[in-house]
């Protein structure tokens, strides 16, 4: 009976042309991303993932000996596909929260990077505390520690989600929002890159350690933890042979790396 | 197996998540039944008026309005919406000068707007096949006895159109009720948006079944109340058939 | 004329709208045979002796015609590969199977596409008398053969017409897709506007394609149906 259903599921799979996952020994590694996040991931006009974390994540996979894919997952379904098993390893500037520790595991921290307030150019004021910006509309990219700090601190602001964080900015841009709290440097980008100088960095928040962790690191199922301590032994040695700074030179003025 | 069985079911349920939750699901729902009610109703009026534009023997308007419910019907709604909510907001500068950004500016607005468009060019395709499916008999009939051509449509044309285009008009509301799920794309926390956010902060997946059950509910219940509705109107016709 | 270097230049979004049209059509084409063809099965089990089999594909076609389009995409993106998943660990299989997003949309809309088809289908049965199939038999054709030469003719002939209507909501339904994580023509447009900040051009690009889609299937439409039409004056 059992070997009849087996072959059942193996026939549909095979059927619906499903390629099983090589088992335990990591060969191929996939990468989910959401790539609506320059510099870090942005989708170039061939539809190709680019920015710091797919350079980054190729040399970490050059150290492990492994080929690489790169998925693009809009942020919302982003855990739970890792979970699925769409891919291995969520490797989206996602920061280490005790939240989502209760669903994956984390790879060491790889970057830091400030959060802060954006506004458009015409607002001058530089005041973002809770009682300065209430009323105000306020967008951020939805199920991200942004989303989580507006619903703590500033309840008495219009909070918009989004699927993207290109959406709050285009929203910005045109008006529609008085602010986006943000990732400065996705932030800056933005502003320097395709707002044509609508907006500009109204400041810098305070971390919250309960909400923010110490940084951004990778994502990985429970079960993966060979996954997550090849992870970390690459992050470790691109720290120490200077890959890591050579590739964020390239993309960054100041160094990310936190520590 | 039975482990598993247990498993599976706190994957459909989870009662504590309706305790906590609850009330968003209840606020979405009230989202999706306002810009829903309000979009059917322009949709309706706005179908009047692209309808007689179709049947009018002027060719530029009946152009004009094929070429209106070409294109609504032959998009996605969602690239509409797309359109409306991102495209008002590029063309900001004009909407400011012609005093309309207030309206753009909100997606609230934003989908009422797409989707009374939207609803408008299916209902008035409704409507144009039940009006032609009115025998031109009776129109000659109805002109033989002397009446006003205003008079035939109101006491001919029109109740005889309005009992053929009930049915299908209860069924573009349905298909309404369920396209606006497509407002939380666009920040709006409907039913669709509240679900997501739940979604979001607990990756609880038993949320996305409750929004159905919710919507599956609503939809059976216009389902036979429209029913009912569609036998009261239509009685004297079965009779009449019999 | 920015625009047309946004689109046409070396460097336009041109390809990526190609692409995603493209998969926006293999998308729905990927899904027509699944999709009718599980429809066909459901309504014939709909109109079978057994009340449970009924009652069943009754159920089925209520729930995926009463919710929205977009969550029925989530349930089944998400909720088919959980159920996968704790079937394969309950049958302690090794090997993990994954549904790629392709097959997850094709998947996913097939089962919308026969929930929406089945009523079609039960309608076109019910239009062919039984005589006809007796006829069949009569002559001494097989089960099969009086299907495929008597039956089939007369009810595709009577099916067209909504199956036609089903392709059109199909085909603005792999726009839903974008959602999830597949690169299709709406998806295209939307990596598109979000980079260049020009949304009006590229989500009109999108729309004209849809048009374009969605007038050519018009055409087709009316062909196919002139066809099966012939002998019926």
């Amino acid at each position: 009976m059992r070997e009849k259903m087996l072959l059942t599921v193996v026939a549909l799979a095979l059927a619906a042309g499903i390629s099983p996952a090589s088992a335990k020994e990591w060969k191929t590694v996939r990468f989910g991303m959401d790539a609506s996040y320059a510099p870090f991931e942005s989708v170039d006009t061939k539809g190709d993932i680019i920015g710091f974390e797919v350079d980054y994540g190729k040399a970490l996979c050059e150290k492990m000996k492994v080929t690489c894919t790169f998925q693009n997952q809009d942020w919302d379904g982003i855990i739970p596909s890792l979970l699925a098993g769409k891919f291995d390893v969520i490797f989206s500037s996602m920061n280490i929260t005790a939240e989502r520790k209760k669903k994956v595991i984390f790879s060491d921290m790889y970057y830091a990077t400030p959060i802060g307030f954006a506004a458009q150019a015409s607002n001058k004021s530089n005041d973002f505390s809770p009682e300065a910006l209430k009323g105000k509309s306020i967008g951020t990219q939805s199920s991200t520690i942004h989303a989580n700090y507006l619903e703590k601190y500033y309840k008495n602001s219009d909070v918009k989600l989004y699927p993207t964080q290109d959406e709050p900015n285009l929203d910005l841009a045109s008006g529609r929002l008085d602010y986006v709290l943000g990732d400065l440097l996705v932030e800056e980008d933005f502003i320097n890159n395709k707002g044509n100088g609508c907006c500009r960095i109204v400041g810098e928040i305070k971390r919250d350690p309960e909400i923010h962790g110490p940084g951004v690191g990778a994502a990985f199922r429970p079960d993966d933890t060979d996954l997550r301590d090849m992870f970390n032994k690459a992050i470790a040695e691109t720290d120490a042979n200077g890959t890591y700074d050579k590739i964020q030179g390239k993309y960054f003025k100041k160094s990310i790396r936190g520590k | 197996m039975l482990q598993t069985a247990q498993d599976f079911l706190s994957f459909i349920f989870n009662f504590d998540l309706l305790q906590e939750y609850g009330w968003r699901l209840v606020a979405g729902l009230k989202i999706t039944f306002e810009v829903v009610t309000i979009s059917v109703l322009i949709g309706f009026v706005l179908s009047y008026f692209v309808c007689s534009a179709r049947m009018s023997r002027n060719v530029i308007l009946s152009g004009a309005a094929v070429a209106y419910s070409t294109f609504f019907r032959g998009t996605p709604l969602l690239c509409q919406l797309y359109l409306v909510y991102y495209g008002a907001g590029e063309i900001r500068p004009f909407l400011t000068d012609v005093g309309l950004w207030w309206f753009f500016r909100d997606a609230y607005y934003c989908c009422i707007f797409t989707f009374s468009l939207n609803t408008a060019a299916y209902q008035s395709e409704i409507l144009r096949g039940a009006l032609s499916s009115v025998p031109k008999g009776q129109i000659e009939a109805g002109a033989s006895l002397g009446l006003s051509t205003y008079r035939i449509a109101r006491h001919i044309v029109w109740p005889q159109a309005f009992l053929i285009a009930l049915r299908p008009l209860g069924n573009e509301l349905i298909s309404m009720i369920k396209a606006s799920a497509l407002a939380a794309i666009v920040t709006l926390l409907d039913l669709m948006g509240q679900t997501r956010f739940i979604f979001a902060r607990t990756f609880d997946f038993s949320v996305y079944l409750y929004a159905a059950v919710i919507y599956l509910a609503i939809v059976e219940l216009i389902r036979r109340v429209w029913g009912r509705i569609d036998k009261a109107f239509s009685r004297h016709v079965i009779a009449a058939a019999r | 004329m920015d625009w047309l270097g946004l689109i046409f230049g070396p460097d336009g979004w041109g390809g990526l709208l190609l692409n995603g049209a493209i998969v926006t059509i293999l998308l729905a084409l990927t899904t027509i045979p699944f999709g009718f063809g599980f429809g066909l099965a459901l309504a014939v089990l709909k109109l079978s002796k057994s009340g449970i089999v009924r009652g069943l594909c009754e159920g089925y076609t209520t729930f995926f015609r009463g919710i929205p389009d977009l969550l029925s995409l989530f349930i089944v993106y998400f909720g088919l590969q959980a159920l996968i998943d704790r079937l394969s660990s309950a049958l302690q299989l090794t090997t993990h199977i994954e549904l790629g997003p392709f097959v997850a949309g094709v998947i996913a809309l097939s089962v919308v596409v026969a929930a929406y088809s089945s009523e079609v289908w039960v309608a076109a049965l019910k239009s062919v008398p039984r005589g006809q199939q007796e006829a069949g038999q009569a002559l001494g054709l097989d089960r099969w053969k009086t299907f495929a030469l008597v039956t089939w003719p007369q009810l595709i002939r009577v099916a067209l017409p909504g199956l036609g209507n089903i392709w059109m909501v199909l085909l603005k339904d792999t726009s839903l897709v974008s959602t999830l994580a597949l690169v299709d023509l709406l998806r295209a447009a939307s990596e598109a506007s979000k980079n260049t900040t020009r949304p009006i051009l590229f989500y009109s690009a999108a729309a004209a394609i849809y048009l374009i889609f969605s007038i050519v299937s018009g055409l087709v439409q009316t062909r196919l149906e002139k066809r099966a039409n012939r002998g019926f004056a």
